[in-house]
């Protein structure tokens, strides 16, 4: 029997021993690609014009896999080795990538192209401290009211629109209990929740005003919402019943132009009290994993800028309608003339750019949210408000790495 | 206490006077473990000594292949014709020699096995563009305590080379023949079968299951994190810190939510099982009762349930009780409510609905159960129950109820088990939302410790909790299986149904 174990551990120590290509010109090995599932045969038709454009690649393999942007982050930290070469993934995750070594910098030539050719959201969601680390490829991560013209008659305040659909007896969706949604109210009531990170992806610093007037005026405007008889907590149309109206984003557009059909309309969020409802405007981006091969590293990094460029990301609008991050591309006729983006332009001049923020923030959100929804601060006075939202920050501080 | 006194107490006081003893007895029970563990440790010491002065006697006496095999495993049985037996003394000494002193020593076991103690120094670099990856602590830990598995083994084989030397001597000595290596490869299909049978599992049991296990157990006592994640970073040991962070009540710490959390989760293994259990009972008691029709009927409907598979029903029922679902729906519909129910945003709505869902799923299975265990009773115990004028309840109090949980005990004792660790029910309903600011460590108002750790090891990366937290797992249940055991009736009355 120990000879078999030890057979096995001969054979496993064996293998182990990796054996480095030599560098050369190009590259001929494989390069593994994650994407989101409805982008897997628009990214392997762009690879094959890659390779077409460039011969020393044409012999590379490139494995294309579905994997969503919030999978590719998860399983890039799990596993890095096994991870994908190329992976998309959205702002959010960029710190916690950085910090678990699941990505490489930009490379210097491309890094200057880049900021030259994106907008300066996007630049900076890819930035941390003074380094570049991933390829913008999108800029339409943000959301917005998407509403049926026939009961909602002016979707300019959330009072109006509440009201009509109470009486119409038709669902307003909101996923209060989210962070990224959650902000619409806080940031919009002029509070401020950023991290400052440093060039390892470390969160330093913590800037938050939650714990303000302000603050307990947008956890106010919240707790009545919630009270609302039309309230649903949720931001997905195809789960959505009864819907009248719903704060979602461009990737639900399709599903929501399907469900209102000929009543579909799209809007920036309303005011509350005359107070204009903000967010997070948020970007998808390419990333490219560390490499020990100096000649794969640069295949990466030619895919991952091709893949992002001006071209291709007119392209992948029109395939799969993602709005583009480059700045000559929004200009293109077709992607102005969308409404869903149009209405996301709109709301995005309310919007900060979205940073990170610690991957425990968003299960601290999601806790506030629910105790909204539980009804426990129903009867609260301002004072108690207060001590939350401090305790909120108090928590959040505690995220930061030390 | 008398035996006689004893027998006077009431049920519920008998109860009480045998909890009270366990806790009486359980120093005893521990110092006695203690001296049982004293008393191995004293006899493996002592066998260790035996061992050494065999081999010295061995080495003293023998002669010269003998004392060559102590250096060169197998040397003696080849010499002596056992070719088969030095051959794989000596392939196993070889392969053991390879990978301890390999010649890249990155790979060897004397790598792993140096840095155990500190799990990896050298930090990952770049080189220009290039990455250029340090120490992997997940490698070295692993690979470490296989290293030990390994070098345990190698001693135990070594002794066992020296051993099969002497025996040889002996039998040689009285004038008799050794073993060829065709007896050998005989004596393996016939009187030593056993041992071919068991290699390959227990090879297999030591590679899946206790290596795993101890692996994880290390885990606990070091930071390994989502900002310790090799190979880019370094993981390192660090003591009892995880298992402060987990228990103890500092405002940074978790002890709150655990406790919190346990208490939840022992309330539902309590509720899951015996409302089960005895629903159940009744439905099939019901169901059972002469003069119902359609018998049959009323079964194939309960079962209909268990033919759905469980991921799908429960990820339904939980749409159905959500705020927009059909039931919540139908209620404000007919006008009965103006606003939903709160089934899934409320911690003690969520708790009790998701208990009552669970009926639902459970009572077809205990219905089954019941129903063949019902139909073994002797109809005549009833029968003279009766002539006695015992009416329904006595006889169900007297009757029905002993036999079942004498039959059933264990039962109950494996699903109170497995419910505290029922992960499916738990994550499909309600994923262990709702969430609170009161909580720390992402848990939900209805999570499981079992959910928890799901959370902890998926979504936040935090392995050395997750670790801590799969060991106390396994100390609550533990503890519990052995209190109950040994109070439930198939052990302490043995005879009492046969």
């Amino acid at each position: 029997m120990k000879k078999v174990l030890a057979m096995v551990l001969a054979a496993v120590m064996l293998l182990s021993v990796a054996s480095f290509a030599a560098a050369e010109e190009g590259f001929s090995g494989e390069i593994k690609i994650w994407v989101a599932e409805n982008t897997v045969d628009f990214t392997s038709q762009q690879v094959e014009a890659f390779k077409a454009a460039h011969p020393e690649y044409a012999n590379m393999t490139v494995k294309i896999e579905p994997v969503g942007e919030g999978d590719a982050a998860s399983n890039m930290i799990t596993d890095v080795e096994a991870g994908a070469d190329i992976f998309s993934f959205a702002q959010d995750q960029l710190a916690r990538l950085v910090a678990a070594g699941a990505l490489e910098t930009v490379e210097e030539n491309n890094a200057e192209a880049v900021k030259a050719e994106n907008d300066a959201g996007s630049v900076a969601a890819v930035t941390l401290g003074d380094t570049m680390y991933a390829y913008p490829m999108t800029s339409d991560n943000g959301y917005f009211l998407y509403y049926d013209k026939s009961v909602v008659s002016d979707p300019s305040t959330l009072e109006g629109i509440l009201a009509d659909l109470e009486a119409a007896g038709k669902n307003f969706y909101f996923e209060i209990n989210s962070g990224w949604y959650q902000t619409a109210f806080f940031f919009g009531y002029g509070c401020e929740l950023t991290f400052d990170t440093d060039d390892e992806g470390n969160l330093v610093k913590m800037n938050a005003s939650y714990a303000s007037d302000n603050g307990v005026a947008a956890l106010k405007a919240i707790i009545k919402l919630t009270q609302s008889p039309a309230f649903v907590n949720g931001s997905s149309v195809s789960n959505a019943t009864n819907l009248g109206a719903i704060v979602d984003g461009t990737w639900d557009a399709g599903a929501a132009k399907d469900a209102f059909g000929e009543n579909y309309a799209a809007a920036k969020l309303p005011t509350v009290d005359g107070v204009q409802l903000g967010g997070f405007g948020g970007f998808k981006m390419l990333g490219v994993k560390p490499q020990i091969d100096d000649a794969k590293l640069a295949a990466c990094d030619a895919l991952a800028a091709y893949l992002t460029s001006e071209e291709v990301q007119i392209a992948r609008y029109n395939a799969v309608g993602w709005g583009p991050s480059n700045l000559n591309a929004q200009k293109n006729e077709a992607v102005q003339a969308d409404e869903a983006l149009a209405a996301l332009g709109a709301q995005l001049a309310f919007c900060a750019p979205q940073g990170q923020y610690p991957g425990d923030y968003w299960s601290l959100a999601t806790a506030l949210g629910d105790d909204v929804i539980a009804g426990k601060y129903n009867d609260a006075d301002d004072a108690a408000l207060l001590e939350v939202l401090k305790n909120f920050e108090a928590t959040c501080e505690s995220y930061l790495n030390k | 206490m008398t035996d006689l006194e004893y027998l006077k107490l009431s049920k519920p006081a008998k109860l009480i006077f045998r909890i009270h003893q366990f806790f009486k007895n359980l120093p005893g029970m521990a110092w006695n473990g203690l001296k049982g563990l004293g008393l191995a440790i004293a006899r493996l010491f002592g066998g260790l000594g035996k061992s050494v002065a065999d081999l010295v006697t061995t080495f003293k006496d023998g002669d010269w292949k003998t004392r060559l095999s102590y250096l060169i495993m197998g040397f003696g049985s080849a010499a002596r014709g056992q070719w088969g037996r030095g051959l794989l003394f000596f392939l196993f000494q070889t392969v053991f020699n390879v990978y301890m002193f390999m010649p890249n020593a990155a790979f060897s076991g004397c790598y792993y096995l140096g840095k155990l103690s500190t799990l990896g120094t050298v930090e990952t670099y770049k080189e220009g563009r290039r990455t250029v990856y340090g120490d992997n602590s997940f490698f070295i830990l692993l690979y470490g305590v296989l290293t030990i598995f390994f070098i345990l083994a190698f001693i135990y084989t070594w002794r066992l080379n020296v051993k099969q030397n002497r025996i040889s001597e002996q039998i040689l000595k009285s004038g008799h023949r050794l073993k060829s290596t065709r007896d050998d490869v005989k004596s393996l299909a016939d009187e030593q079968f056993h041992k071919t049978l068991l290699a390959l599992p227990t090879l297999g049991v030591l590679i899946f299951t206790a290596l795993p296990i101890l692996f994880m157990i290390l885990v606990a006592f070091t930071n390994f994190d989502s900002t310790h994640q090799p190979p880019g970073k370094l993981f390192t040991w660090v003591g009892w810190d995880n298992f402060h962070t987990l228990l103890s009540t500092d405002t940074a710490s978790y002890g709150n939510t655990f406790s919190q959390v346990l208490l939840w989760t022992l309330i539902w293994a309590f509720f899951a099982t015996f409302l089960n259990y005895f629903l159940g009972m009744l439905v099939a008691i019901m169901i059972n009762k002469k003069g119902i029709k359609l018998k049959k009927m009323w079964r194939t409907i309960l079962v209909m349930t268990i033919a759905i598979p469980q991921f799908v029903s429960l990820l339904y029922v939980s749409k159905m009780f959500a705020a927009d679902g059909l039931i919540n729906g139908a209620l404000m519909r007919w006008g009965w409510i103006s606003s939903p129910l709160p089934f899934w945003t409320d911690p003690h709505w969520a708790r009790v609905t998701i208990i009552v869902i669970n009926v639902w799923i459970g009572i077809p299975y205990l219905m089954l159960i019941a129903t063949g265990i019902l139909m073994n009773i002797p109809a005549d115990l009833y029968e003279s129950a009766r002539i006695d004028g015992a009416n329904a309840f006595q006889m169900y109090q007297k009757i029905t109820l002993p036999y079942m949980l004498f039959v059933t005990g264990p039962y109950l004792l494996t699903s109170f088990t497995g419910n505290i660790n029922n992960f499916n029910v738990i994550f499909l309903l309600s994923g262990g939302k709702p969430l609170s600011l009161e909580l720390s460590g992402n848990a939900g108002y209805t999570d499981l410790l079992i959910t928890w750790l799901y959370k902890m090891t998926v979504n936040d990366t935090n392995y050395k909790l997750a670790a801590v937290m799969g060991i106390l797992v396994f100390v609550v249940t533990a503890v519990i299986n052995l209190i109950v055991y040994n109070m439930i009736p198939s052990v302490k009355n043995e005879e009492d149904f046969q």
